[in-house]
C-alpha cells in the first residue's frame, strides 16, 4: 500500500452501504480506487480484468448468500485477500470464514473509517506473508528432493567402488582366499547391498512423497508373480531356516498392475516377514478373491514372527517408522520400505493394511484391481446391441534368439506392440495390454471379431509388418498363431451376461495358450 | 619350410586370440572404477582399453575400434550423451554396442539413453553376472565375439 494505489473490489448490493464504504475508504486514504458490483457473479467476473488488491465482500447478495459466498470468492481468487463486511454479527460464521482462508470478518456499523482502512491494509500484509511462507515451503520441498537425488547419486560412486573391490577377491579373481576370509568378504558384500538398498529407498521415498513415481500397468498373472517373488527370496528364507510357502488358487484372475512395482511390494513384505520370524517359523504368501469386494484380488503375506503391538500397527506405514521394541538381529533399515509399499499399492488403486497380535505373527495384506476383460471386450464383441458370431484369439510371440540386453529388448517389444495396434481393425479387434513375461519372451494377444479364415489374413499382415522390424531381425523370432474361441451358449441371457460369459471363455483360452 | 610352418602357427594362434578376446573400451572418469572393471573383464578373457572423458572416448574409439563400449554418463569434456551422439553420427563407429553404466537414476535416464542408441542401461553398483551376460549377448549380436562358456 506504500503510496501505490489500492484497487478495492467491493461486492455489496445495498447502494447506501456501498457509498458509505467508498466514502470512508477515500477519506482514510486518497490513493484508493473502489469498483463496486452488486451481484457476486459480476464481481467474480471482474477479478481477472481488475486484479484487485483486496476484496470487500457482503454475505447477503441477490445471487448468493452466507458461507457459499466466500467459498466461491476464495475458489475464484485464492491469492487475493478477502475481508467480509457483513450486517450480521455471527461469530460462528466468522470463525468458519477465517478457517477457510478469509482474512477478516467486520461487522457493518461497528467500524470506523480508519479502522476499516487499517483492517484492509493488514489483510493485504497477512496474505502476502502467507504466500511467501507457502512459497518457501514449496522451495524447501523442492530443495529436499534435489538434495536427496544429488546425495543418492554421489553415494553410489564410492558404494560401487567398495562393491567391486570386495567382489573381486570374493569371486577369486585376486588369488586364493581362505574360507574364513571369504566369510568376512561375504559380510561386507551383504552390508554393501543393504547400503545400496537404503540409497535406493531414500530416493524412492522422496519421489513417492512428491508424487513422482510412475507405474506402467499391464495384465499380470499374479500367481506367477508371487511364485517369482518367492523363488527370489527362497535363499534368504533357507539361510534363516524359515519356511516360505505359497498358496495361490490356480483360478485367480489377472490383475491390472505394474509387474516390477508389484514385485517390489511382494519382496518387501516377504523380506520383512523373514526378518521378523524366528528360525523354525514360516512365511506364507497367498492370493484370493473376497466375495464382498469382487473387483480386487487380495494378496497376503503372513508370518509366525513376534507380531506387532497395536501402537506400532497404527504407525507402521508412516515413513521413517521403526518399531523400537522389534527384536531384529539383522539390523534395522531406514524405515522406508512399508511407506514405499503403501505408496505403490495406492498408485495401483489398492489398499494395504496389517493384522497382528503380539506373539502371534503378523499378516500384511494388500489389494490390486482385477483386470476386467469383460469391460475391455464389450465394444469389440458386440455390434448393435448383440454379440458378434465369431471370435478368434490371435497369439503373437516375440522370442529373442540370444539373451539380449534386457532394456533394448523391452524397447523392441514396445515398438512391436505399436505396430501390432496398426494391424487390427479398431472397432472389431482388441490388442490386449501386454501380459507379464517369463524371461525375455513377450506375448501379445489380439481378440478378433472374425472367423478363422479372415484371421489368417490378419496374421499374414502381422507377420509381414512385424517381420520388417529391424530390431527384431537377427535378434529374435516371431511366432503367430490363432485359435477360435468357443462361445458359450448365451440363449436367454442379457447382453451383459453374454459379455461376461464370453470374457470367461476368453480368459480360459488365454490361460491355455499362454 | 620349417619357419613357414611356424609362422602359420603363430598367425593361426593370433587369429584365434582375436576371436576369443573381444576388445572392450571402458569410459569412466573414476580411476578406481576403471581398474575394478578392467580386472573383472580381463578375468573373463576380454581385452580392455580406457578412456577418461568424453573427448578421449571418441578419439580412442577411432584409434582402437573396440568391439564394445562401457560408458559412464557423468564425464568431463563431453558427457555420456554427447559420446553416444558422436558414436551414432559416425558410420564406422555406430555399430559398436554401447552399455551405459552410471550412478544416475534410471527413471530419468534409461529411456533417454536407449533412444540415443545404447544397447543397455545399468545403474551402479551393477550386478556383475548380469553385466557380463549383457556384454556377452551384445557382442554376439554385433557378431564380433565368440560365445564364451558362462
Amino acid at each position: 500500500m506504500n503510496g501505490q494505489s489500492t484497487h478495492v473490489l467491493l461486492i455489496e448490493d445495498n447502494p447506501g452501504d456501498a457509498d458509505l464504504v467508498r466514502l470512508r475508504l477515500v477519506q482514510a486514504n486518497s490513493a484508493v480506487d473502489v469498483s463496486c458490483f452488486n451481484r457476486l457473479s459480476d464481481g467474480l467476473a471482474s477479478i481477472k480484468e481488475k486484479s484487485p488488491s483486496v476484496i470487500l465482500l457482503d454475505l447477503n447478495l441477490p445471487d448468493c448468500q452466507g458461507a457459499e459466498t466466500f467459498r466461491r470468492v476464495l475458489e475464484k481468487a485464492p491469492d487475493v485477500p478477502v475481508v467480509i463486511l457483513s450486517g450480521q454479527d455471527d461469530e460462528a460464521l466468522a470463525v468458519k470464514a477465517l478457517h477457510q482462508g478469509v482474512q477478516d470478518y467486520l461487522v457493518k456499523g461497528a467500524i470506523s473509517s480508519s479502522g476499516l482502512e487499517r483492517a484492509m491494509r493488514y489483510a493485504v500484509e497477512r496474505q502476502a506473508l502467507l504466500r511467501s511462507l507457502d512459497m518457501s515451503r514449496k522451495q524447501q520441498l523442492e530443495f529436499k528432493n534435489q538434495f536427496l537425488s544429488h546425495v543418492s547419486h554421489e553415494l553410489r560412486t564410492p558404494l560401487t567402488c567398495i562393491h567391486q573391490f570386495v567382489s573381486i577377491p570374493f569371486d577369486g579373481l585376486a588369488g586364493e582366499v581362505s574360507a574364513e576370509q571369504r566369510d568376512h568378504l561375504k559380510t561386507i558384500l551383504k552390508s554393501v547391498n543393504q547400503l545400496g538398498a537404503m540409497v535406493r529407498d531414500l530416493l524412492e521415498a522422496s519421489r513417492a512423497e512428491s508424487g513422482k513415481i510412475r507405474i506402467e500397468p499391464r495384465c499380470v498373472a499374479i500367481g506367477e508373480l508371487i511364485r517369482q517373488a518367492v523363488t527370489m527370496m527362497q535363499l534368504a528364507a533357507h539361510e534363516k531356516q524359515v519356511g516360505l510357502e505359497v498358496g495361490v488358487d490356480t483360478r485367480i484372475p489377472f490383475v491390472h498392475g505394474d509387474p516390477g512395482r508389484v514385485l517390489e511390494v511382494l519382496i518387501n513384505l516377504i523380506e520383512n516377514g523373514i526378518k521378523f520370524t524366528p528360525p523354525g517359523g514360516a512365511v506364507t504368501v497367498q492370493a484370493c478373491l473376497v466375495q464382498t469386494d469382487p473387483d480386487f484380488v487380495y494378496i497376503s503375506v503372513a508370518d509366525t514372527g513376534c507380531g506387532i503391538s497395536p501402537e506400532a500397527r497404527a504407525l507402521i506405514f508412516e515413513r521413517l517408522y521403526q518399531d523400537p521394541n522389534a527384536v531384529d538381529n539383522n539390523r534395522k533399515g531406514l524405515g522406508l520400505g512399508l511407506f514405499i509399499a503403501k505408496e505403490l499399492v495406492s498408485l495401483h488403486g489398492g489398499r494395504i493394511w496389517v493384522a497382528s497380535e503380539p506373539g502371534n505373527g503378523s499378516t500384511f495384506s494388500f489389494t490390486l484391481p482385477l483386470y476386467s476383460l469383460a469391460k475391455l471386450l464389450r465394444p469389440v464383441i458386440t455390434s448393435q446391441e448383440r454379440l458378434r458370431d465369431d471370435l478368434v484369439l490371435v497369439k503373437v510371440v516375440l522370442r529373442p534368439l540370444s539373451k539380449p540386453a534386457r532394456a533394448s529388448w523391452k524397447e523392441t517389444c514396445q515398438h512391436c506392440l505399436e505396430i501390432l495396434q496398426r494391424c487390427v481393425y479398431l472397432d472389431k479387434d482388441l490388442v490386449l495390454p501386454p501380459m507379464t513375461t517369463h524371461g525375455a519372451e513377450e506375448t501379445f494377444l489380439v481378440v478378433a471379431s472374425t472367423d478363422l479364415e479372415r484371421a489368417n489374413i490378419m496374421m499374414a499382415r502381422i507377420r509381414e509388418q512385424l517381420g520388417k522390424v529391424s530390431d527384431l531381425n537377427g535378434t529374435g523370432e516371431l511366432e503367430v498363431s490363432a485359435s477360435a474361441v468357443r462361445l458359450p451358449d448365451g440363449a436367454g441371457q442379457s447382453l451383459e451376461e453374454q459379455v461376461q460369459g464370453v470374457a470367461g471363455a476368453v480368459t480360459e483360452m488365454i490361460r491355455s495358450v499362454v | 619350410m620349417n619357419s613357414h610352418a611356424d609362422s602359420l602357427c603363430v598367425n593361426f594362434a593370433l587369429e584365434n586370440d582375436k576371436m576369443a578376446n573381444s576388445k572392450i573400451m571402458i569410459v569412466d572418469d573414476d580411476p578406481d572404477l576403471r581398474q575394478a572393471l578392467r580386472l573383472r573383464l580381463r578375468a573373463n578373457k576380454y581385452e580392455t582399453v580406457n578412456a577418461v572423458d568424453g573427448y578421449s572416448a571418441i578419439a580412442m574409439a577411432y584409434k582402437e575400434r573396440p568391439d564394445l563400449i562401457i560408458l559412464d554418463l557423468g564425464l568431463p569434456a563431453g558427457d555420456g550423451f554427447v559420446v553416444l551422439d558422436r558414436l551414432q553420427e559416425d558410420d564406422k563407429l555406430s555399430a559398436i554396442p554401447v552399455i551405459v553404466l552410471t550412478a544416475r537414476d534410471p527413471q530419468a535416464n534409461e529411456r533417454r539413453v536407449l533412444r540415443a542408441g545404447a544397447a543397455a542401461f545399468f545403474q551402479k553398483p551393477a550386478d556383475n553376472a548380469e553385466l557380463l551376460d549383457v556384454i556377452r549377448a551384445s557382442l554376439n549380436r554385433a557378431g564380433t565375439g565368440t560365445v564364451l562358456p558362462s
